[in-house]
């Protein structure tokens, strides 16, 4: 498989350019356009747990789809469902690499997407399961805005809800955005902390942000009482 | 002084502020989205010189929840705060010379640093006017100032007179003189073009505009949702 990451780092799409024969495993909705020789077959990847997993716990869809090139190899264009970026990321044998939900985008088939609970500190994060990928080969995952990669040498916070990947090796907790009465009053400032050394992605930009400040344009209902 | 580095591609811009050893800065309470671990957060609803809660709840009445978080690094060693706005845009370092200030508007405050005051500019019936979107921060003292820019952004050198739709300024420089009013001739026909509230600069200064309004966006957005019950 070749690929190319088109028009980064606001509207990345993703080109992936499949020989006879060849995959691609993508999140259901991700298929902007294919060729026709391109067929795609959709299916609970991992078996149905696997899928109830992903969509249930981890927010991602039931079904993943798998476009596989038949004859003269073909095209598929894969984009995330918010603008942003793309990171291609190459998994080693044996290697891990923890997911935010909703930052999947497509992956070989060699690399496995389940899901793993976060405990009670998912509460207070984006939900109680996150997506781990497992396996080797070429994964692909998204960000809303630009993402940045933090090599984290010890220690490093990231906003609830900026934190888009990051490594096993690195651990994290959720603490508050201040200490003083003050921030416990007026902020609900939630931050990961994460401890370690790896790497972590960041993003820029974040989707519940937007959604608060769209929340008091909407109309106001109109009632008989006035 | 901080050291500031604005992400160079893309619509979604982001800041990276370097923080020497004890010193400190100033955002808005939600544009942090990464920082090193020895950043130390702080709540605050009031800044250098500018009186404490009234100055605050004045700053929550101009639209945003106008609490500012404050930075600064502990244990003798240097750190980073990331900010990034809400939407999605440009974001410009505004070196402000601490001989004039600058007005910003509400919505478009990212940060600023130490030396600088942050006040609410009361609009009174100019304002009212307006509704609720024009609101300026007045910016005083020497340092840099953090805006962003709802889609692109645009510098002007005012010399005369420059008509900007509310929506679409970001900041000025308070040695220009400006009057709130219509567009068109008569309020009747400013209503119909869909142009209603415009300001009027004149004078000599620097000003930001914005491409898009972002009153614009959030009402094509919300006019799409369910209704507030």
């Amino acid at each position: 498989m070749e690929y190319t990451i088109q028009s980064q780092p606001s509207y990345s799409l993703l080109e992936a350019t499949l020989g006879n024969g060849e995959t691609i495993v993508a999140e259901s909705g991700a298929m902007t356009w294919m060729s026709g020789n391109i067929s795609m077959t959709t299916s609970t990847r991992g078996g149905v747990m696997s899928g109830l997993g992903r969509s249930v716990l981890g927010g991602e869809s039931f079904f993943q789809n798998t476009f596989q090139a038949e004859g003269a190899g073909g095209m598929v264009g894969l984009a995330p469902g918010q603008p942003g970026d793309i990171v291609a990321h190459e998994m080693a044998v044996g290697s891990e690499l923890f997911l935010e939900k909703s930052a999947y985008l497509a992956s070989e088939e060699s690399v496995n997407i389940n899901t793993d609970f976060q405990g009670l500190r998912g509460l207070f994060n984006e939900g109680l399961f996150i997506l781990r990928a497992s396996g080797s080969g070429l994964l692909f995952f998204n960000s809303y805005g630009d993402v940045e990669e933090v090599d984290v040498n010890g220690s490093y916070r990231v906003d609830n809800g900026h934190a888009v990947a990051w490594e096993p090796s690195l651990e994290y907790e959720i603490i508050r955005g201040g200490r003083s009465i003050r921030s416990f009053l007026f902020s609900d400032q939630l931050i990961l902390r994460f401890t370690g050394y790896g790497k972590l992605w960041v993003q820029s930009r974040n989707p519940r942000s937007l959604a608060s400040w769209v929340f008091p344009f909407r109309p106001q209902a109109s009632s008989s009482n006035d | 002084m901080p050291k500031y580095t604005v992400s160079e591609e893309g619509s979604y811009r982001s800041v990276m502020v370097e923080l020497d050893r004890g010193e400190r800065f100033t955002s808005e309470a939600g544009a942090m989205f990464r920082a090193s671990d020895n950043i130390e957060i702080d709540v605050t609803t009031r800044s250098r010189g500018t009186g404490g809660l009234l100055s605050g709840v004045r700053r929550m009445m101009s639209g945003e929840s106008f609490f500012l978080s404050t930075y600064r690094t502990r244990g003798g060693g240097p750190g980073e705060v990331g900010l990034a706005p809400t939407l999605a845009g440009d974001v410009v370092v505004i070196e402000c010379s601490g001989i004039g200030g600058w007005l910003c508007a509400g919505g478009s405050y990212l940060g600023s640093s130490d030396g600088l005051s942050i006040d609410t500019e009361f609009q009174g019936f100019r304002g009212m006017l307006s509704g609720e979107s024009l609101f300026f921060l007045d910016i005083e003292g020497k340092g840099q100032l953090l805006v962003s820019a709802f889609g692109s952004v645009k510098e002007v050198e005012v010399d005369g007179a420059l008509t900007v739709d509310t929506g679409h300024v970001v900041a000025f420089e308070d040695t220009l003189e400006y009057t709130v009013g219509k567009a068109g001739g008569s309020w009747v026909q400013s209503f119909l073009s869909s142009e209603g509230v415009v300001m009027h600069f004149s004078g000599q200064g620097k000003a930001y505009l914005q491409s898009h309004n972002p009153d614009q966006f959030g009402q094509t957005l919300g006019g799409l949702m369910p209704p507030r019950s």
